[in-house]
């Protein structure tokens, strides 16, 4: 689709399901598409008790053609040498079971769905590729016939302007949830406090090495040991991730990386639009059904009054309390700290 | 904000009047996993942890070992949690709405509503469990059809006249609000 072509669609809302329960929600609150995982390492969202089994994706998958919803499934992480059966089996059970698209970022995946489901499958790219320039995701769209790129949250809305006018591919653009700065899949914070990578293993910030321990001042939440952040009596806390911990360094104690915050760029969906965005994406396929409904709800609102030319201010008051710390940003969207 | 009961509700049901709530819930658990054995399938290894629920506006608390069929539930007094993986430790209104769904329990511990103490790893397998099971008071009592919806929306409804009465009760009185 060409530059002007992709303004003048309908914006797509993408949003996340952790479980069964969660895709229902998310299909009834108007998602366009909902993106799920498998319940093991080929997910990067890997948790306890969250994803979905063969059957359950299956099951899925009906409920929400039913409802003219898309699914999406992500086998996102990094296929391991000698391992790459699994990841491979994971793109042909999500073809089975009638997945629209397949998100991956590996290019062992990647080529095997090009090869084997080219015709029964969309591509899309994960943001744990890190494509942001013309050349990389030329590469991935002309070598495996991808779709979609979904951007790395690190890109201000005029650099995604320019990348939208080089590229022949949709892309996808982060709008609320979790804020990764970093190099995504390229990321080894975790790796060296937890011994498990975010980018092997799926999982950052491993909940088997998070503790939060209260006492007479207040809460510590730790990641292996390590004292990611402290919180006063009644401080909205977060997830003890190192690029949102505080650190001692030059004689100051400060969040070095990125605060404690919640990525809501519901104020930008018009900019985004003209960007040339095809879809907006809500992270959060570990969070529960009372964050998909609310959240989802909202951004379903949002957009479409922007698609009804008027705009979507009102979203920060709606959904500032589902935010991690409390707070929100519009992170790299709006420019102020690179 | 988080709705809490009143303080009178800890002295008119202390420890011992919440004692028959443990066999109760027991045969309530096993009877739902015998109804639906698929449930407890997203705990995996975490269905023999030993989780420690504590309502903070209740003068007991309990503890739950979410094991199928062979799940038990034990009211005990706040100090009985010490064999426990697991704290989790709230208002009771709002356990229960993370029982069915109506709030986010990610959302209730960044704002603090909710705490969380012990294996992490457990909390989310249990958190996760829960969210899929889409339970509802009638599962709990193990009633279906009319009965079960009837159920639904009496208990449902109760809960709802409860959580606003206890937010009302919470909200400051004008003058406060003006200072």
């Amino acid at each position: 689709m060409s530059g002007p072509a992709r303004m003048e669609a309908r914006m797509e809302l993408v949003c996340p399901a952790g479980t069964p329960a969660t895709l229902r929600a998310a299909v009834e609150a108007g998602a366009d598409a909902v993106y799920c995982g498998f319940r093991d390492e080929t997910n990067a969202r890997n948790f306890p008790g969250l994803n979905f089994s063969g059957e359950e994706l299956a099951e899925g998958v009906r409920f929400a053609h039913g409802h003219g919803t898309k699914v999406l499934v992500a086998i996102n992480t990094f296929a391991r040498v000698g391992e790459v059966d699994r990841w491979r089996k994971a793109a042909d059970t999500a073809v089975a079971c009638g997945a629209d698209a397949i998100i991956a970022g590996d290019i062992a995946v990647l080529d095997h769905v090009a090869t084997n489901h080219r015709d029964s499958v969309r591509l899309h790219l994960s943001v744990q590729a890190a494509a942001s320039t013309p050349e990389a995701i030329r590469f991935y769209a002309e070598t495996f016939g991808v779709r979609r790129v979904v951007i790395p949250r690190v890109l201000s809305v005029p650099e995604i302007t320019a990348l939208n006018k080089a590229i022949d591919v949709e892309t996808e653009a982060f709008v609320y949830g979790g804020l990764c700065v970093m190099v995504e899949g390229r990321c080894y914070l975790s790796s060296y406090a937890t011994g498990k990578s975010p980018n092997l293993n799926g999982v950052c910030s491993p909940p088997e090495a998070v503790s939060y321990d209260e006492d007479d001042k207040g809460m510590a939440a730790r990641l292996s040991g390590f004292t990611i952040d402290r919180y006063a009596p009644g401080e909205p806390t977060g997830y003890p991730t190192l690029c949102k911990g505080r650190f001692n360094a030059g004689g100051k104690t400060s969040y070095l990386f990125e605060e404690p915050v919640s990525l809501n760029a519901g104020s930008l969906i018009e900019g985004l639009k003209k960007a040339g965005v095809t879809a907006l994406k809500i992270e959060g396929r570990q969070r529960g059904k009372g964050y998909v409904s609310e959240v989802v709800r909202a951004f379903r609102r949002a957009v479409d009054a922007v698609e009804a030319g008027g705009d979507a201010v009102e979203i920060d008051r709606i959904l500032a309390g589902q935010s991690e710390g409390g707070r929100q940003t519009a992170g790299a969207y709006r420019k102020i700290w690179r | 904000m988080e709705a809490r009961l009143p303080a009178f509700v800890r002295h008119l049901f202390p420890t011992f009047a919440g004692a028959p709530l443990g066999p109760a819930l027991t045969w309530s658990l096993r009877a739902l996993a015998r109804r639906r054995p698929g449930l407890f399938d997203r705990l995996g290894d975490f269905a023999g942890e030993r989780y420690f629920i504590d309502p903070v506006d209740l003068a007991f608390a309990f503890v739950v070992v979410p094991d199928g069929e062979r799940a038990s539930v034990r009211v005990t007094d706040k100090q009985g949690g010490g064999d426990c993986g697991v704290t989790i430790r709230g208002p009771i209104l709002s356990l229960l709405a993370l029982l069915d769904g109506s709030q986010d329990g990610d959302a209730l511990f960044f704002n603090r509503v909710i705490a969380i103490s012990g294996r992490t790893e457990a909390v989310l397998a249990l958190r996760n469990a829960i969210e899929d099971a889409e339970l509802t008071p009638a599962d709990l009592i193990g009633l279906s059809g009319t009965p079960g919806r009837l159920a639904d929306a009496g208990i449902l409804g109760g809960l709802d006249v409860a959580r606003r009465f206890a937010l009302a009760a919470a909200a400051p009185a004008p003058e406060e609000r003006r200072s």
